[in-house]
């Protein structure tokens, strides 16, 4: 993974310093709260329900036990002993202490750690799948891309202060795990006809109130202009995004306004004028960020564990569970890619102990190469686990509560804080979620409904993405109460799709039990080997709709 | 209102003029609102003292371009420290070769000053209420920088 030269580290210790003098200034009355609100949260610092909510950047997902020890550290000491890893791939603190957190920022800098740009109307920080480098139909590996967006949106002085926040996300190949067409810019790794690598680039995607599938705006973007293009897309938005109502301040609104046309005229014009400027990336450059992005040193005998593995697999049924919904294939033979599922029974979903970041850590240096990643599905993954070593592996996790082998089906869901942390939010979350595990808590039966995304968001922001979830749960507030509106259809895969509201909002109580009826309809009509998501597209929406409303005799 | 180039407190030689007493001035060293200046253009160019201009992000930047050679001085707006069109103004009218004072004004405070002079920015008017004279370190506080500026263009890659 990337490491810092003396350059980065720099910039990072500067940035902390510069951060604990607007701290102080605020507490000293000389920075206005509306204005320290600015500059916090362009740190990463909410003010939220209880307490303020730090989020700290986990560029594009990467970690090493180092930082997730280092993050272990934090939560005891300045936090309670648990963190939470969000749809950003980015992990929240939710109980430090405003004076507290510059402190935090510099333990944080000594394992190259920060929270830049992870809040704030401003570029924030770039995803990607969370299998970049290993996978077989991979294009090329987006993470030395993502690398080269970071050092480019830091502390970019232009574009600081943008109508509203903005997100990038990459991907290596064909299939989709990042979301990419619900991001202001989506980048894909293509191959021209003249069989060069280059970017296909989407535009104008996003959630929130007004969920926008992005628009292709250039369908080769050679690599050495990615971000002559990038910045010429930002200076477009930067200088006509509409800054007098923040609902219609991002990207997306602008696109649609002006057309993909208009807007794609307006960047391309722009980038005429920079596209052969110093911005220009340089080979030299391209290859030394590629450097830090080597492949591992696998074994050669590493397959030899094979003959192992099919032993253990026959001889315990919990393992085999496990390793068919919880592990990948990897490019390289007698190695596996192992989801570590974040959510445990009746456990608020992406939340991790320190105990578990400690023990996480010990076991990615014993099994995966000190490497850690974070999901945008707020789970981790150990990409590199010899085929040999997964029994051991899945023991240790077990032990750790880290091994529910739930990856893609129905609990495995991605959930917001929801009511009881965020001061957004209109309705509550993380009892719900309890509400369906406890509902849905029969692994048979959930490996039966199979592949199913279900998100839930407490509010309209849509943090956690239920626009695109095959079953997305709003959370509403009508009188007081929380009620839930359900959609059906959505994916952020690499066949996007917005899901369609059933019907009207149900009360709290009923929500799993909503579920439970969706679930029978796709049961009762799917066709061999279906997954929901094609049920739900060939039969459309009104089965459900007609079984989730049908009057009780 | 201090008014801050290159580091130091300097008077402000500039007038600012309006539609009432702009024929009394033309041939002073002025400052017209964007709106003057598109409506007197002719007469406003072809003047004897220097001309500065005032323009927001609501206005089009592309007047000014047209014009540069005319101009030695422009004044961007901030009418909230929120609003960071003024920016990407300042950057582009470095980038056309503008070698002239840009001015930031409106809702200009200290933690905006380092991005505002990497920018292109080199006049800074702030607001009496909040200038101390601790201002001054507000500048290179971060002193790695990842993109080019207006006066350094090299990226990290490049430098």
């Amino acid at each position: 993974m990337y490491q810092y030269n003396e350059q980065d580290q720099t910039l990072i210790n500067a940035r902390v310093e510069q951060y604990r003098d607007q701290t102080r200034r605020f507490l000293a009355g000389e920075i206005p709260d509306e204005e320290f609100r600015g500059l916090r949260l362009m740190n990463g610092l909410y003010i939220q329900r209880q307490a303020p909510m730090l989020r700290i950047a986990v560029p594009y997902g990467l970690m090493n036990s180092v930082q997730v020890r280092k993050l272990a550290d934090i939560t005891r000491k300045y936090d309670k002993n648990y963190a939470h890893f969000t749809t950003r791939t980015n992990v929240q603190l939710n109980w430090p202490k405003l004076e507290e957190v510059p402190d935090i920022l510099a333990e944080l800098a000594e394992v190259q750690m920060h929270a830049i740009q992870t809040s704030g109307n401003c570029l924030r920080n770039t995803t990607t799948d969370h299998f970049a480098g290993i996978i077989p139909d991979e294009i090329e590996d987006p993470r030395p891309w993502c690398e080269i967006i970071r050092q480019w949106t830091t502390l970019h002085p232009e574009f600081a202060y943008l109508p509203r926040k903005f997100k990038i996300a990459v991907t290596g190949g064909p299939e989709d795990r990042a979301a990419s067409q619900v991001h202001d810019i989506g980048l894909h790794m293509v191959k021209n006809a003249a069989g060069e690598v280059g970017f296909e680039v989407l535009v104008g995607g996003g959630l929130g109130r007004t969920p926008v599938i992005g628009k292709l705006i250039r369908e080769f973007l050679p690599k050495r202009d990615l971000l002559t293009y990038l910045e010429a897309i930002l200076r477009v938005y930067n200088l006509n995004g509409r800054r007098d109502n923040k609902y219609k301040a991002r990207i997306k609104i602008l696109v649609n306004a002006l057309g993909i046309e208009e807007f794609s005229k307006r960047v391309e014009a722009e980038w005429e004028i920079i596209r052969s400027t110093e911005l220009a990336l340089t080979d030299d450059y391209i290859a030394k960020i590629q450097g830090y992005f080597e492949p591992h040193p696998y074994a050669a005998d590493a397959v030899d564990g094979l003959s192992v593995l099919e032993n253990q697999l026959d001889d315990n049924a919990e393992f085999r569970a496990w390793y068919e919904r919880n592990t990948r294939e990897h490019k390289i033979a007698g190695y596996r890619a192992v989801v570590i599922s974040l959510k445990p029974h009746l456990k608020p979903p992406g939340d991790i102990t320190d105990v578990q970041l400690d023990a996480v850590a010990d076991l990615a240096d014993t099994f995966n190469f000190g490497e850690i990643r974070s999901t945008h599905d707020q789970n981790l993954v150990f990409a590199h686990v010899a085929a040999g070593d997964l029994y051991t592996l899945w023991q240790s996790l077990r032990d750790l509560n880290l091994a529910r082998a739930n990856v893609g089906t129905l609990t495995d869901m991605i959930v917001c804080p929801g009511y009881d942390f965020c001061s957004l939010a209109n309705a509550h979350t993380l009892g719900v979620a309890e509400q369906i595990n406890e509902k849905f808590d029969d692994l048979d039966y959930l490996y039966d409904i199979g592949d199913i995304k279900l998100n839930m968001s407490g509010c309209i922001n849509a943090c956690a993405h239920h626009h695109v979830a095959h079953i997305g749960i709003l959370g509403v507030d009508k009188g007081g109460e929380d009620y839930y509106q359900i959609t059906l259809g959505g994916s952020s895969r690499e066949d996007a799709s917005l899901g369609k509201i059933i019907g009207k909002s149900v009360p709290q109580a009923d929500v799993a039990d909503t579920v439970e009826k969706i679930l029978q309809v796709y049961v009762e009509s799917r066709l061999e080997d279906e997954r929901f998501i094609e049920t739900v597209r060939r039969i459309g929406v009104a089965p459900f709709k007609e079984r989730v409303y049908a009057t009780v005799n | 209102m201090p008014l801050l180039i290159n580091r130091a407190v300097v008077d402000d030689s500039w007038l600012l003029v309006d539609e009432d007493n702009l024929t009394a001035h033309i041939n002073e060293d002025i400052v017209v609102p964007y709106e003057l200046f598109a409506q007197h253009l002719e007469q406003l160019v072809n003047a004897e003292g220097k001309l500065g201009v005032r323009i927001n992000g609501d206005q089009a930047l592309e007047l000014l371009l047209q014009h540069l050679d005319a101009l030695s001085l422009v004044a961007i707006e901030f009418p909230a420290f929120t609003d960071g069109r003024g920016f990407s103004f300042a950057r582009m009218l470095r980038r056309a070769g503008f070698a002239g004072q840009i001015r930031a004004e409106g809702d200009v405070t200290r933690d905006r000053l380092d991005h505002m002079q990497r920018c292109g920015f080199d006049a800074f008017a702030i607001p009496d209420e909040r200038y101390s004279d601790a201002i001054l370190s507000a500048f290179d506080e971060v002193p790695v920088h990842y993109q080019g500026s207006a006066d350094d263009e090299r990226p990290i890659f490049r430098q």
